[in-house]
This record gives structure tokens, sequence and C-alpha cells, in this order.
């Protein structure tokens, strides 16, 4: 009824988004409303662009968007809080075919 | 510049929390230097809606469980709180439920039924639906869980306890100068539903609050203020959009 967590994939039609990083940053924009710049090196969390239930919801849309799935154990700060981090996650888990089900 | 470097010191608790807020905080700063006998307590009361769905996908919460942690645990030992506040907890029947990866504690949450007594100051939160509500407090994760799935973990079990008890609002008590637990928990639905004031001076407690009793003063071992608590503004707000709490 209410505590669905939007996940649904960002659009790319009509936008160049070339990587992952972009991808995500874009879901990161409209989730937090955050405009400034969004460097793949940057402390998200220290920067309080996230909080500790967007990087959650950050996480489950890089699952559905990237077709990759995550341990409870590999949501923790040190693969979330960099867009980098979070990618080379991500492709390690399309490398090692981290789809489950 | 040292004095501009003060001046914004002073100014920011304004800024963070509006004009009587920031009043009350920066009141309470220079207070609790005086005597740990002064202080201003500023509340606010949130209801939160338990939903019906999973807050974590299935493969996230493969490895999470939830369990009753009860007196003389050896996790209640380890909680920060002092040893007779946990005692007092227990006394009137809160439930603390622990979430828990694998066999290592991430977090808990406390929930008392039917009413709350405040271990803060001397006040009684008052469940007006006893049976569709509880009243949760202490909502802890452990500092290595933090910023990680443990915020949303503990959420995730809480709601699945209440939910197989009939659960359908939980009501908590929020500082109100804790601005990230009230931006995290934004996500869940929260709506405040009243707030308070409590000034405290040596034995004396006044309060000053937005339903009856209003004004209450009270002295240690003599009547504590009940504040009734109802979940109608998210009742009122029901028609919420399209299931998607943003």
């Amino acid at each position: 009824m209410i505590f669905t967590i939007r996940i649904a994939p960002v659009s790319t039609e009509g936008v160049n988004l070339h990587s992952e990083a972009e991808i995500l940053a874009k879901f990161i924009r409209e989730e937090t409303g955050y405009s400034g710049p969004l460097d793949p090196e940057m402390d998200m969390l220290e920067a309080g662009i996230l909080d500790s239930f967007t990087i959650v919801s950050l996480a489950m849309f890089a699952q559905e968007q990237f077709g990759v799935e995550f341990e409870g154990e590999e949501i923790v700060r040190e693969n979330l809080a960099h867009l980098s981090s979070l990618v080379a996650l991500v492709r390690k888990k399309q490398t090692s075919g981290g789809r489950a089900g | 510049m040292e004095l501009r470097r003060n001046l914004q010191r002073f100014l920011s608790p304004f800024r963070e929390f509006g004009l009587l807020a920031g009043a009350l905080y920066a009141a309470d700063r220079l207070l609790r230097p005086l005597s740990p006998g002064l202080g201003i307590y500023c509340y606010e009361f949130m209801v939160q809606p338990i939903g019906d769905k999973a807050l974590l996908p299935p493969n996230l919460a493969k490895n999470l469980r939830f369990t009753e942690i009860g007196r003389g645990h050896p996790a209640v030992d380890a909680m920060p709180a002092r040893a007779e506040i946990k005692s007092s907890r227990f006394d009137q029947g809160a439930i603390c439920l622990g979430a828990y990866r694998k066999d290592t504690l991430i977090g808990y949450a406390w929930f008392c039924f039917k009413a709350y007594e405040e271990d803060e100051v001397r006040c009684t939160y008052e469940l007006a639906e006893p049976e569709r509500s509880v009243f949760d407090f202490d909502f802890y994760i452990l500092p290595e869980h933090r910023m990680g799935i443990g915020f949303l973990a503990i959420w995730h079990g809480a709601n699945e306890y209440l939910r197989a008890r009939h659960i359908r609002y939980t009501f908590s008590r929020l500082t109100r100068f804790n601005l990230a637990s009230r931006k995290a928990h934004a996500h869940l639905g929260w709506k405040r539903v009243g707030r308070a004031v409590f000034f405290q001076a040596w034995k004396l407690e006044l309060m000053l609050a937005d339903r009856a009793p209003f004004v209450f003063l009270s002295t240690p071992g003599g009547k504590r203020p009940r504040l009734r608590l109802t979940p109608e503004k998210l009742t009122a707000a029901a028609a919420w959009p399209s299931g998607d709490v943003r």
C-alpha cells in the first residue's frame, strides 16, 4: 500500500547516458532533488546527498536497472557512498553473473 | 574574522530550525553548562504507517532475522542506555525487537503497547487506538551498519513484526533538532501529530504542549502529564498517492 520504494528504471530515451555512473547520477538527482555536481569519487553520504534510506533505494535501483542482484552484506558504505564504487560493484556482479533468480 | 565566525555559529540553529526552535536550541545550549539540572527538551510526536509491503526485496532480506530481545539477554547489557532505564522499559511491558544479519546484531527498536512512560522527561504518551498502534522508541543502528542496510533492515523487520499483530501505526517522539532522523523517516511516510516542550529546572519540570493538558508543572514522585496521541493526521492523509512514499 505505502512503502513502495520506487525503483522503476530511469528513462534513457533521448538522453545521452553513456555510462552506469550517469544513469545512477540521474536517479540520485531525481530522488533527492540534488542539483550540484556529482563527481564519481565524491562521498555522497558525507556531502549529505544520500541518507540511510536513499542509499538503499539507490542500490535497489541499480539492481533493477543493470540486472544484477546484491547480497545484503554488500549494502555497505564502502560500496555505495561513491558512484565509482557502486559502478565497480555493478560491473563485478555483471561479469560474475551476479543475477540470481 | 573571529566575530564573523561566532555570529555564524550563533545564527546557525535559527537557520536550521527556525526562529522559535532555534531560540529553544540556543537557550538549551546556554543552560546545560550551568547545571545538569537545567535543560530544554523540544519534542515532536510523529506517526508512521505500517505498510503492507516488504521494505526490502527478498535478496537483500535473505540473511536477516528479527527476534525479541528479552530482559537479561547479553545484547541488552551492551545497549548504550543506562541499566535502570532498560529495566524500567521491561517493567512497563516494552518489547525490544532485534535485527540480526546471520548472527550479528545490526540494531534494534523498542515498542510499547497502549502507553509509553517517557524516560527523558516526566510524561506519559497514551495511544488513542491501542489495538492498532504502538509507540516506538530508541531506534538504534550499530555504528558499523549505519549508512548501509541498517535503517531499512530494522524497519523491514519491525513492519513485519507489527503487521503480524495487526498494528497499522507506530508513534514516536522525535527531538526537534534531530534532522538526520527526520529526513530518513520522512521516506517512510511519517507525519507530525503533536509537539511539546519541557523546561527542566532541577526538580521542577514545566511542559507546554499542543494538546491537553497543554500546560503542566510536575515534580518528582508527583503526577505526570499524559498526552494522548491519535493517528488522525495520517488517516486524514490516507489518500496516499499511488503507493509511493515520496
